[in-house]
């Protein structure tokens, strides 16, 4: 399967602004199932310094400061991006009992190959913190001995028809412990739900950003999450590696997702933000298009 | 815990008759001073001699003397209790804190290796983190702490020095044996008390310490100096390094100042600094100059509003970037905060192993990190025994749960450790060493921690020769913070050879290069030399009003219902704006009985426009530039905020007019005489001018008023509270006549406190602002010379014909004032450029 996504992000200001310094983390990553074939990011206006490196969980991200009075900010990125992942889950019931994974998380030295380090992942971050209410959502999917996917599969089902989409409830700051009081949010309060409830067990499990295609065929609803960036988690299993797992849409991650960045939560790798100088108030516009490729 | 009382019977006594006769160890402690059979030990035999011969008398005077210098050097430290700052003089103790040169060789040996093996640390952390993959160092060490910045992974270069300070804190055990009890790393603070304590010290003792034959400690911060100009990722000759602070509302911000005084360099706050192009600019009256290195006192997470917090206001965004691409150098670098981590210190001596080969020479407090299931049961075990503290250190003790006793509290903090324990540790108990202090006119022994400080140098560290030693605020109390009303002490290494020679070669002997230079205005800085001026020329505008009005309310001359004098009453309300007062319908009353109001408009710090109201403002605006004015300059202010509380009755409020005309005056002049004519001299001297032209425009409207029936009455007012009634008469002897008394005070230039003295200084500067821009002349310069020209064309003759010459004078004085206060806004608008504060962008989901 191949996406060509242009994902236009556009800030209006009521006054020109001075200065801005951004940073973006909007290309689409390789490997993890696919291959960005091309992407190209475009700042209008021009910016004057744009830097681009890897960041700590090797994700591409982009630094740019725009240096000329400007009333309006637009970022564009065009992506093609290949992806060829399983449409299905591995064998749930062959993964570690998940008790002796978070043993083994704890024990465990490191990748060798320079990798995620699962340890980072199994402690609490600033969005995904660990509680005992978290542990106690959890605790019904991971009876003694279960094996680790089984449980997380089914804590994946369970958020997505626990919990109301509602795109008015929460906001970047909404506490995930407000999410699961209130049994509402979006892909990325679900995703750092079901984060911070593994890791209240003591389990390693990241956020995920990226985008997920839309029914496009008519009179079908359009899966959740299309409009702008999607978000979902991933979960890890020593011989099976990173597994992904979308509780929004109660999706197995396939074909129909392009990852974009990952981190411990949406805290490191917020698609694009910013500091400027002047400028008022401001609006905020996002367009994302992804159409499948033939061929 | 146990807390030995000082009066214990085991406890032993010096045998020595005097000030050292009084002196009970703590039992328990090791004491700095004395052994154990209650004798001074040998280095500190020639101090406790001379301190014994002093006297209590005689100690307590030299300690008078120390609270004074402090007092007028304005050291002091911001204290946040009660959620309410408030500015407390800094504490310092007479009585230093000796240590011999061997044993400080010693500690200086561990100190470097734990510094260069910090430093192998932290490059291993933000780089390959192989001390991770071998596991030496457990993940959650690392990962669970808050000071490991993800942004700056991989931001440091892979060779070179990262730790560029450090500062450790010691204690001793019962045995005498040193321990690391903290380390400090991402903006370790204290160096620059401990160099004002040296300073003071050898002030009030200096046959004392010159005899001791006390290591000196310019040459650690000659090392310095060294050591950030090295930091130059372009490595220039001459390159440019600033101090950022928080500002002065930071916990130490005398510091920040002192040092940045010491050293040669500006103090800036975030807002002074801007990132372009990838570099740090420091934004100055003159344009923007290219920032090199920055000496940071603002803590990492604040840095950078871009990729750190995002709600901070106090530092640059885009500096991570700048860093990032190699423009700009930090010291410390960000992300150093993670070596603040007691969980490190648990895994220390087998870091030693593996990155030096060496083992670890100077130990730290033993430490338990509860991260590690082993080690967190022998805490658990033992949680009454040890001391548990986060891995973070926490300025509010409160948070660290110290030795646990109640059985309540153990089933806390043993849920707490459970729930997060990566996040704690537990230490060994050190009971501290004990130092003589002096109290209520005796010694005292007090629990000591001893802070080292050492800075990079070509292949590895220099240590100071000395250090802040902090002592606790009561006899029985461990807390040793000076937030927590703690005392601190100057630290002399007693060379036990004539001193040793340490002398760096200096490090550059090419001739410098003659520059007139080397004066970098940031546009705040400037804002408050301008308002300095205003306030400080203000306020003697004030003093001088209220001096002739008390005098006439003294003076038994006046007859009631005076009309000369009830105007003159008027004239304070309106010149000093404190409406009502004097002016209006329901002023009667007080015009009878005016002391109360007079005191008021004086005294009284509530009232906006008061004389002490205005004093304050001074000090604000003096603290904010604190690094610009010369010592005697600061010291002047600092002695103008005492003036205030004595001002109960009118006789004593006379006195205090007097002593703060003169210490303004003392201002004024010390500014003259030692401020380079540079960009920030002028921006004084306008403000200053600026107030004084409108000052005196106002009382010339209030109280030139030749139709009056008691005018010459009024002219005499007139001519001393302008300070020109000596002038006057030397001119005119005793013939008061309006044209004379007019042309002094309005047109003559010759006359320093004329209204065309004040345009023409103001002109003469503000053309200086320009040319030295090489800019041309600017709209505040225009409105200068317009308003100077209009003074000097006026006929101040017309104004005898009464009717329409007075009504010609109103004119010229309202276009002057309006004209003045179009230059001070313009002013503002094109130096003081306030940057609006940066605001984030709504981050996309």
């Amino acid at each position: 399967m191949r996406f060509s996504i242009v994902h236009t992000t556009r800030y209006r200001y009521a006054l020109p602004a001075s200065l801005c310094h951004n940073e973006a983390h909007l290309r689409p990553r390789d490997g993890c199932g696919q291959v960005c074939e091309y992407s190209r990011l475009v700042v209008e206006p021009t910016p004057a310094v744009l830097h681009e490196r890897v960041d700590h969980f090797g994700n591409a991200v982009t630094y740019f400061a725009v240096q000329e009075p400007h009333r309006a900010l637009t970022v564009t990125v065009t992506s093609r991006v290949a992806v060829d992942r399983a449409e299905t889950l591995p064998n749930t019931a062959a993964s570690l009992p998940w008790e002796l994974l978070v043993e083994r998380v704890r024990e465990d030295h490191g990748p060798a190959d320079g990798g995620d380090d699962a340890r980072e992942f199994a402690l609490e971050s600033p969005m995904a913190p660990t509680t005992a209410e978290l542990a106690a959502f959890a605790a019904p999917s991971f009876a003694p001995g279960r094996p680790v996917l089984e449980g997380v599969h089914e804590l994946t089902r369970r958020i997505y028809s626990e919990f109301a989409y509602d795109p008015n409830f929460t906001t970047v700051a909404t506490p995930v412990t407000e999410v699961l009081a209130q049994r509402r949010g979006v892909c990325q309060d679900f995703a750092h739900l079901a984060i911070a409830c593994l890791r209240s067990l003591g389990l390693p499990a990241r956020y995920v950003s990226g985008y997920i295609e839309t029914n496009t065929a008519p009179g079908v609803g359009g899966l959740r999450g299309a409009d702008a960036s999607h978000a979902w988690f991933s979960v890890y299993e020593p011989t099976l590696g990173w597994i992904d797992f979308d509780p929004t849409n109660n999706q197995v991650v396939g074909r129909r997702h392009v990852t974009v960045a990952w981190g411990r939560d949406y805290g490191d790798v917020t698609p694009l933000k910013g500091v400027m100088f002047a400028g008022g108030a401001h609006r905020l516009e996002v367009a994302v298009q992804m159409t499948r490729e033939e061929g | 815990m146990t807390i030995v009382d000082a009066s214990a019977p085991e406890a032993a006594t010096v045998s020595t008759d005097g000030l050292l006769g009084g002196y009970r160890l703590m039992s328990g402690s090791f004491d700095e001073m004395c052994g154990e059979g209650g004798q001074p030990r040998p280095h500190w035999e020639y101090v406790a001699r001379a301190l014994d011969l002093l006297g209590a008398a005689e100690l307590r005077d030299r300690d008078r003397d120390l609270r004074g210098i402090l007092r007028e050097n304005g050291v002091t430290y911001n204290v946040y209790a009660n959620a309410q700052r408030s500015e407390r003089l800094w504490a310092l103790d007479p009585i230093p804190v000796l240590l011999t040169s061997s044993e400080w060789n010693t500690i200086e040996q561990g100190l470097i290796q734990r510094a260069e093996l910090l430093d192998l640390v932290l490059r291993d952390l933000y780089g390959p983190r192989k001390l991770l993959g071998r596991g030496t160092l457990p993940a959650a060490v690392v990962y669970a702490h808050p000071g490991f910045l993800r942004p700056c992974d991989g931001l440091l270069p892979s060779t070179g020095q990262w730790l560029h300070l450090y500062a450790a804190d010691l204690a001793r055990h019962a045995d005498g044996s040193v321990c690391v009890i903290g380390d400090r790393a991402q903006a370790p603070s204290g160096m620059g008390y401990a160099l004002e304590n040296r300073t003071v010290l050898s002030n009030i003792f200096p046959s004392l310490y010159r005899d001791s034959r006390v290591h000196r400690l310019a040459l650690f911060f000659r090392s310095l100096r060294g050591a950030l100009n090295r930091l130059d990722p372009a490595g220039r000759e001459n390159s440019r390094v600033v101090v950022l602070t928080p500002g002065p509302e930071s916990e130490t911000y005398f510091e920040h100042a002192y040092l940045a005084n010491h050293m040669g360099y500006p103090l800036v706050q975030g807002s002074d600094l801007g990132a372009r192009d990838g570099h740090v600019w420091l934004n100055t009256v003159d344009g923007l100059r290219p920032v090199d290195v920055i000496l940071r006192r603002v803590d990492d997470v604040y840095c950078d509003p871009l990729e750190l917090r995002p709600d901070s206001l106090l530092g640059v965004p885009g500096v991570l970037a700048g860093a990032r691409l190699g423009n700009v150098a930090l010291a410390n670098p960000l992300g150093t905060s993670l070596l603040d981590n007691a969980g490190l210190m648990a895994y220390l001596p087998a870091l030693a192993r593996e990155l030096l080969g060496e083992e670890l020479r100077l130990p730290s407090v033993q430490t338990w990190w509860c991260g590690d299931p082993q080690q967190r049961e022998h805490v658990l075990q033992n949680l009454s025994a040890l001391v548990i503290k986060p891995i973070v250190p926490h300025p509010i003790p409160a948070s660290v749960f110290g030795a646990v006793t109640s059985a309540e509290q153990r089933a806390r903090v043993t849920e707490e450790i459970r729930a997060r324990p990566h996040l704690y540790v537990g230490q060994e108990h050190v009971p501290l060493s004990t130092v003589p202090v002096f109290v209520d006119g005796r010694l005292e022994a007090r629990r000591m921690v001893l802070r080292a400080f050492l800075a990079g140098a070509e292949g590895g560290y220099v240590c100071m020769p000395g250090g802040l030693a902090r002592v606790a605020g009561h006899a029985d109390s461990w807390i040793v913070s000076n937030q927590y009303g703690g005392l601190s002490k100057d630290v002399w290494i007693i060379a036990s050879e004539p001193e040793r020679q340490v002398a760096l070669p200096e490090p550059r002997m090419e001739p410098l290069a003659v520059t007139r230079d080397g004066d970098d205005v940031p546009g705040r800085i400037a804002d408050n030399l301008f308002w300095l001026g205003r306030y400080s020329e203000r306020a003697e505008a004030s003093a001088r009003l209220l001096r002739e009005v008390l005098l006439r309310l003294i003076g038994s001359d006046r007859a009631p219902g005076d009309a000369a004098f009830r105007i003159l009453l008027g004239t304070v309300t309106r010149q000093t704006c404190t409406y009502p007062g004097f002016v209006g319908v329901e002023a009667e009353a007080t015009l009878a009985a005016p002391e109360g109001e007079l005191l008021a408009v004086l005294a009284d710090r509530n009232r906006v426009g008061s004389l002490r109201y205005n004093v304050e403002a001074i000090v604000r605006a003096a603290r904010s530039v604190r690094d610009r004015l010369s010592g005697d300059a600061s010291r002047v202010i600092n002695l103008l905020e005492r003036e205030f509380s004595q001002a109960c009755d009118v006789e004593a409020a006379m006195r205090a007019l007097q002593r703060v005309i003169t210490l303004l005056t003392a201002f004024a002049g010390f500014c003259g005489e030692s401020m380079t004519r540079g960009q920030g001299w002028r921006f004084l001297e306008i403000g200053r001018h600026l107030e004084r032209a409108v000052s005196t425009i106002g009382i010339l409207d209030c109280l030139f008023a030749p139709a009056e029936p008691n005018a010459p009455a009024l002219w005499e007012a007139l001519l001393a509270i302008v300070h020109s009634a000596k002038t006057y008469r030397r001119r005119y002897r005793s013939r008061l006549q309006p044209v004379p008394v007019l042309d002094l005070i309005l047109a003559d230039e010759s006359n320093p406190r004329s209204v065309a003295y004040q345009l023409a200084q103001i002109e003469a500067r503000v053309a200086d602002l320009d040319t030295a821009r090489g800019a041309r002349r600017g709209a505040a310069a225009r409105l200068a010379l317009d308003a100077l020209t209009r003074v000097r064309l006026f006929d101040v003759e017309s104004v005898v014909p009464m009717a329409e010459g007075d009504a010609a004078l109103r004119l010229l004085l309202a276009g002057l004032r309006e004209r003045l206060s179009a230059l001070s806004n313009e002013l503002g608008h094109q130096y003081f450029t306030h940057v609006e504060p940066p605001q984030q962008l709504v981050p996309l989901r």
